[in-house]
């Protein structure tokens, strides 16, 4: 599969469905048409993860920030950070884990607990988590790991780290309700093998909707990165 | 571990999500074929949007606030909710079940929506496809429309993660042993084999930022398929179907593996089953070709 | 009736400048002098040392007094010691009232000493109000069995059996299973000694059967237990094992010849037992027993045994009744076998085994002869995985730690290890190690010489090789930060050490209370971990929770020396203050009632068909729950009655009630609490006047409706934690349900609801008791003496006529 860079066009508030169809083939084959064109997939663990700590320096005292735990434990599904006692079970049978050289779940939460903002908000590895909750409905703590990962991913988009990936997503359901623009040629398509055609969406409750929840505001913070 | 859950038994609002009308049409059409001939009606949505599932790491509220949202609309037609991705399923079902039980979360969530004109309630159940196939058809339903038993062949199954996970949340079978797709692939007379590691994630959720290590993670278990001797993997998620299916080409290519195990949505096995063609189960949108499984279904020779 | 009018005489303390600092106590002894009723006051400085106690004796010969108020510390510091004074100088114990006002009041209120005082003469006038109205109560006595049952022959049990016994009490040992032993006696060696367990234990379980205080009750179960403290009748059905127990040598010839085996139970299923036989070679009583479930009726037995015709197939089981004075519990533990976990593979995997099931292999006398063989092909592991916490400290399954397995995993890899030296390598997988006492410590540092590899990682997840059923363990080795598959031929799970699964018909049977974790209740973990709630019932071993041989057979000990506290005494005294059902009011005449019955937490009251209530006096320990239960308030309690109480309610309100707090403290955690905050000098704004009740369940509701009535500003009932505190077991959750009712009925006739509040505050929340009174001030302040008297209006005459019924009856 390859991956072609899109087009740089300014930001529309129109419905257009992404007009880089000519580098996608729709083949007479039967074969479903290649996936719409996404930036590069930047694999996050070339880049230093904080969860190397053995070659990052050591932590320093104004790291620590004791407030951090109890800002999370507010959160729905940040209840019982405070109960882990690092047992390791989280990590243990983690599918990205295994696969993975850096990612540790148990070290997540580890700098969660002990405050270290800013070395777990910018950690690439926080966005490696598949949210497949095996972690979640096994630690014989409570503690819904997948979920802290979670508010840290939302912690770090409010500070303007966000991956290239989520703006796409995220500006595709602010414009068309969906998370994925469906070609023309799919929508017709629909209508030729006779499948019913797609509900309608909403672009004005979208706007809507993310003013009041702060979501727009939340992904301007991350434009600037 | 399922208790039945009240439902309107026949009738439901199909909630397609984002990844099947645009990537994965053949899990569509193998369902609304093979739920109208069990007599399923499948109501279709006027309106809908994404679950929020793609931007929970963005930001959780707005996937309370989208997911609500199609609960509202749900609501306003007054039946209850079947979806085809489990990630669609799992995250409707949560923020149902939270709204539900926490008066303060729901109070915030109506109170964004109220710009809108919807007010969730609460007066609605969400499934996914495997629920509703357990519970409102039921497996005896299932096996007395099964006309041509599969018996000549045998594969298994990834149901995937969000089917059942977190155990709290979604609440449906045990993610640890997982129970209802196997009877549900028994039902239709194939056989049924187990293999190492059968509940992992395929890893599809970060594909998007990571492009090596769900590919790792899929060739591993396509690897125990194989080696368990399994003629094909059955799966009931756009993602983890794209993940084996889309991605098998790729995934022997870069790591010099030779697998051709074809991935088919369970609709499309049970449609077999029932007594659809191929054609009519839309097999030829699988990318991995399965001729021959297909072939053994319909007792043609070998090695076609 | 009294005979005579009542003769006050109040003591004022000064309690050096405890009291005398803040409060004007020349003041409120000129105050006392003022109440009716009051013949003689006076105040000292310290009214508990001998001159003090010398003035209360002195005044009560001279002036005729005959009912004594001391204004001083918490009748929880010096009510028995006033008592004692009082039935010196020939006066009834109970015609004494304790008044409060130095933890109450001088303690609590520094700052404001007028208050303080004012508030010191209202306490005094209360204890007056109820002065006046106490009678003569008599201590009752029970006569005392001195005979003992001890219900389970382990390692607890034994040594109180044989600690009793040593004193000449006679004791009954009940032991549900063939014989005695317990787990211990399934052990190979017990840590850190590493002494053979049956061979420690073999010669106590010898003394238990031939001692003549002691009289083994095996393979019999407890029915049944009536009766109180002293005087317990227990019912038991002995089963029948098909033997003559006495005609029975344990010469095992009948087992020879028994054609049958059957999976033996004490093996944990991995070895076989004859049809006819004996658990376990030093089994006592050695006596045979045949299981008629298996037995084929061959009767190869019965040829065997010959002349001396022990087997008796005609055996059936058999009821015996038995008269003991204290019950002591030991019936122990069992293990968790975590075939519910499919993430584990118990009973799925053949490699995988418990830690029980392990000793059975390593032990010389076990079904393997002490060969640690795989079930899968009968070959000794090179590579055994013991993980522990399976089922422990953890929030879906067991919560609690279950404390030994730590030192029975290092026990059994360091056995392993010197058995097969380097052919087979040991792994350890743990959370924490928790070796804290005499000689544990030394005994890890042992274990880690010895070459066993410590991995620090909960194992998530085992996965078994389908050929050669290897096993792998994924953990994450969390001082590498790495996860890890590791491999072992063999795996041993430490699980959690569970309640008895017939722990829930033994709490039943006794009455005992289970805490959260499903072990019995002790009635303070700290200060009483033997007693229980039940008067002549004690605890020990590891049915009250998990332990270590060492500290189960100290306790063994301990619940003797409890138990002989009650047994060496030919009578045991009983607190009079008990409740006493009337029966011309009782209406359980009239119609099918028993409510008192239903609620009572010891099941101390009997109500037959068409007859009265009837309250056993001595199985009542004081709670008050019936009292506030019975619709017909036909129950009254000693010390603490309706009329009492409802006096103490008039006195603290009869002037300026709006700006006052009425609380109704329960003795043994709200008031206890309150009494800390004046300890602990936690100062708060001096607006409550409280009224001590034993438990919060005696607050009849309408107490409360009283309290409103008479214009209360607020009312407070103060209670133990929910749902396990309180000590008479259920009698808060009594009074929750009754102010459960009670509330909303109240906020329906106006009564804005902060002004009626229900609280839990155990003994030690001192600081949480004073930040509810200034909680209560400020929402006092907030709402105004004008709201508060414009509610009371709208109220009184509704209460009025709610009460008026209650009243008519009480005339009647």
């Amino acid at each position: 599969m390859t991956k072609t860079m899109p087009e740089k066009k300014p930001k529309s508030k129109t419905k257009e469905p992404l007009k880089t169809a000519k580098k996608v083939t729709i083949t007479p084959q039967p074969t479903p048409p290649e996936p719409s064109p996404t930036p590069p997939i930047q694999n996050v663990e070339e880049k230093t993860s904080a969860s190397k700590i053995a070659e990052a320096a050591p932590i320093k005292a104004h790291e620590f920030d004791p407030h951090f735990k109890y800002e999370i434990s507010k959160m729905h599904g940040g209840e019982n950070l405070k109960q882990c006692f690092q047992c390791g079970t989280c990590t243990s049978d983690c599918p990205i884990a295994r696969f993975s050289d850096t990612y540790r779940p148990r070290q997540i939460i580890r700098m969660a607990q002990l405050g270290l903002k800013d070395r777990v908000l910018s950690s690439d590895t926080l966005w490696l988590c598949a949210a497949c909750f095996t972690c979640t409905d096994r630690c014989p703590q409570g503690v819904e790991v997948a979920s802290v990962i979670r508010i840290l991913r939302n912690a770090a988009v409010e500070r303007g780290v966000i991956p290239p990936i989520f703006k796409e997503l995220s500006s595709s359901i602010l414009e068309s309700g969906i998370a994925y623009r469906i070609p023309e040629l799919r929508l017709k398509k629909r209508e030729q093998i006779g499948l019913p055609p797609l509900p309608k969406s909403n672009p004005e409750a979208m706007e809507k909707l993310a003013n009041a929840t702060g979501f727009s505001k939340t992904l301007k913070k991350g434009e600037q990165t | 571990m399922t208790t039945p859950e009240q439902s309107s038994s026949s009738k439901f609002l199909l909630f397609l999500g984002c990844a099947i009308p645009y990537r994965v049409s053949s899990y569509e059409i193998s369902t609304r074929k093979v739920l109208a001939k069990l007599g399923i009606e499948l109501v279709e949505m006027p309106e809908y949007n994404c679950c929020g599932l793609p931007i929970d790491p963005v930001s959780h509220e707005m996937l309370l606030t989208l997911a609500a949202r199609n609960l509202c609309l749900a609501e306003q037609q007054g039946l209850n909710m079947v979806a085809l991705c489990p990630g669609c399923a799992g995250t409707l079902r949560k923020v149902n079940k939270k709204l539900k039980e926490n008066k303060e979360l729901k109070e915030k969530i109506n109170g964004y929506l109220k710009d809108t004109g919807l007010e969730f309630k609460g007066t609605i159940e969400v499934k996914h496809l495997l629920q509703l196939l357990a519970e409102d058809v039921g497996i005896e339903k299932i096996k007395n429309a099964v006309k041509k038993p599969l018996t000549n062949i045998q594969v298994t199954e990834h149901s995937g993660c969000h089917v059942s996970r977190p155990i709290e949340g979604v609440g449906f079978d045990n993610p640890e042993n997982p129970q209802i797709l196997k009877n549900l692939i028994e039902a239709t007379g194939a056989r049924y084999v187990e293999y190492t590691d059968k509940i992992a994630c395929c890893g599809a959720p970060i594909a998007g930022v990571n492009d090596r290590i769900p590919l790792q993670l899929s060739r591993e278990k396509l690897g125990h398929v194989r080696d368990a001797g399994a003629q094909a993997l059955i799966t009931v998620c756009p993602f983890c179907h794209m993940m084996f299916d889309t991605n098998q080409p790729r995934i022997e290519r870069m790591f010099n593996e030779s697998f051709k195990i074809p991935v088919l949505h369970y609709p499309q096995l049970l449609g077999l089953a029932i007594g659809f063609s191929p054609e009519e189960m839309d097999l030829k949108g699988l990318r991995v070709d399965p001729t021959q499984i297909v072939s053994q279904v319909f007792g043609k020779a070998e090695g076609n | 009736m009294t005979e005579e009018k009542p003769r006050i005489g109040v003591f004022i303390c000064h309690c050096g400048l405890n009291i005398a600092g803040v409060i004007d106590v020349k003041e409120v002894a000129e105050y006392a002098k003022t109440l009716p009723d009051v013949f003689y006051t006076k105040d000292n400085r310290y009214t508990c040392a001998d001159p003090g106690q010398d003035e209360i004796r002195k005044a009560i010969k001279e002036h005729r007094l005959n009912r004594v108020v001391v204004a001083a510390c918490s009748p929880r510091m010096h009510e028995p010691t006033f008592r004692k004074t009082c039935a010196e100088a020939n006066l009834n114990p109970f015609f004494f009232e304790m008044a409060n006002i130095r933890e109450f009041s001088s303690w609590c209120h520094p700052s404001t000493p007028k208050e303080a005082t004012e508030k010191a003469k209202e306490i005094v006038k209360m204890a007056v109000a109820k002065a006046r109205l106490l009678r003569p109560l008599k201590e009752i006595e029970v006569p005392v069995t001195n005979k003992a049952l001890v219900i389970g022959g382990g390692i607890a049990g034994i040594n109180s059996a044989l600690d009793l016994a040593e004193m000449g009490f006679k004791v009954y040992l009940l032991e549900k299973t063939e014989s005695i032993g317990g787990h211990m006696a399934q052990l190979d060696k017990t840590f850190p000694t590493l002494d053979c367990s049956i061979c420690i234990e073999g010669p106590k379980m010898v003394d238990v059967g031939r001692h003549p205080n002691i009289e083994i009750v095996s393979y019999a179960d407890l029915v049944d237990v009536s009766g109180f403290v002293g005087n317990f009748k227990v019912k038991i059905r002995k089963n029948p094992r098909y033997i003559i127990h006495e005609d029975c040598t344990g010469c095992g010839e009948c087992k020879e010849v028994c054609p049958i085996e059957y999976p033996n139970e004490w093996d944990m299923n991995m070895g076989v037992r004859k049809a006819i036989s004996v658990p376990f070679e030093q089994s006592v009583p050695l006596v045979y027993t045949i299981n008629m479930d298996h037995c084929i009726e061959c009767y190869k037995c019965v040829d065997a045994c010959g002349a001396r015709q022990a087997i008796n197939f005609d055996q059936k089981p058999e009821e015996i009744e038995l008269e003991v004075g204290t019950i002591i519990v030991a019936t122990g533990f069992d293990i968790y076998l975590p075939y519910d976990d499919p993430l584990y593979g118990y009973g799925k995997y053949d490699n995988v085994i418990t830690a029980l099931e392990f000793e059975r292999l390593i032990l010389a006398a076990g079904p393997t002869g002490g060969k640690v063989i795989r079930a899968s092909d009968g070959e000794k592991p090179h590579s055994v995985a013991f993980i522990q916490c399976v089922g422990s400290r953890n929030l879906k399954k067991y919560e609690y730690c279950s404390g030994f397995c730590c030192m029975y995993a290092l026990k059994n890899a360091i056995l392993l290890k010197e058995k097969y030296k380097d052919d087979v390598e040991v792994y350890l997988l743990y959370m924490d190690m928790r070796t804290p006492f005499k000689g544990y410590e030394e005994f890890y540092r042992r274990a880690r010489n010895l070459g066993i590899t410590f991995i620090r990682g909960r194992a998530s997840h085992i996965l078994e090789d389908p050929e050669t059923k290897n096993l792998v363990i994924r953990a994450e080795d969390m001082t590498l930060g790495q996860p890890i598959e590791l491999p072992a031929e063999m795996v041993v799970l430490c699980t959690a050490a569970i309640p008895k699964s017939d722990a829930g018909d033994m709490a039943r049977i006794l009455n005992l209370s289970r805490g959260t974790d499903g072990f019995f209740m002790e009635s303070h973990p700290k200060l009483k971990p033997l007693d229980t709630p039940a008067d002549g019932i004690f605890l020990a071993g590891a049915c009250q929770a998990p332990k270590d041989i060492p500290y189960s057979v100290s306790q063994g000990s301990g619940a003797a020396a409890r138990a002989a506290t009650i047994l060496s005494k030919p009578k045991w005294k009983i607190e009079p203050i008990v409740a006493v059902v009337d029966p011309e009011k009782c209406r359980n005449t009239k119609v099918k009632c028993g409510i008192c019955a239903e609620r009572c937490p010891y099941g101390a009251i009997e109500a037959p068909e068409k007859q009265p209530a009837k309250v056993l006096t001595a199985m009542c320990h004081g709670c008050g729950t019936c009292v506030a239960e019975c619709p017909a308030d036909a129950i009254t309690q000693n010390h603490f009655t309706d009329e009492q109480i409802f006096a103490q309610i008039e006195k603290a309100l009869e002037e300026n009630p709006e700006g006052k707090i009425l609380g109704f403290l329960c003795n043994w955690c709200c008031y206890a609490g309150a009494d800390l905050a004046g300890t602990s000098r936690f100062e708060y704004p001096p607006l409550i006047r409280p009224i001590r009740v034993m438990c919060s369940g005696r607050v009849d509701r309408d107490f409360v409706l009283d309290a409103f009535r008479r214009g209360a500003g607020m009312v407070l009932v103060g209670a133990c934690h929910l749902p396990y505190d309180c000590h008479y077991i259920s009698g808060n959750a009594r009074m929750k349900t009754r102010m459960d009712a009670l509330a909303p009925m109240l906020e329906k006739l106006g009564l804005s609801p902060q002004r009626f509040r229900v609280e839990y505050v155990s003994a030690a929340e001192g600081l949480k008791f004073a930040e509810l009174m200034k909680e209560m001030a400020t929402q006092m302040k907030e709402l105004g003496l004008e709201k508060i008297k414009a509610e009371n209006a709208k109220l009184k005459p509704i209460l009025d006529r709610m009460l008026a019924k209650k009243e008519q009856k009480a005339q009647q």
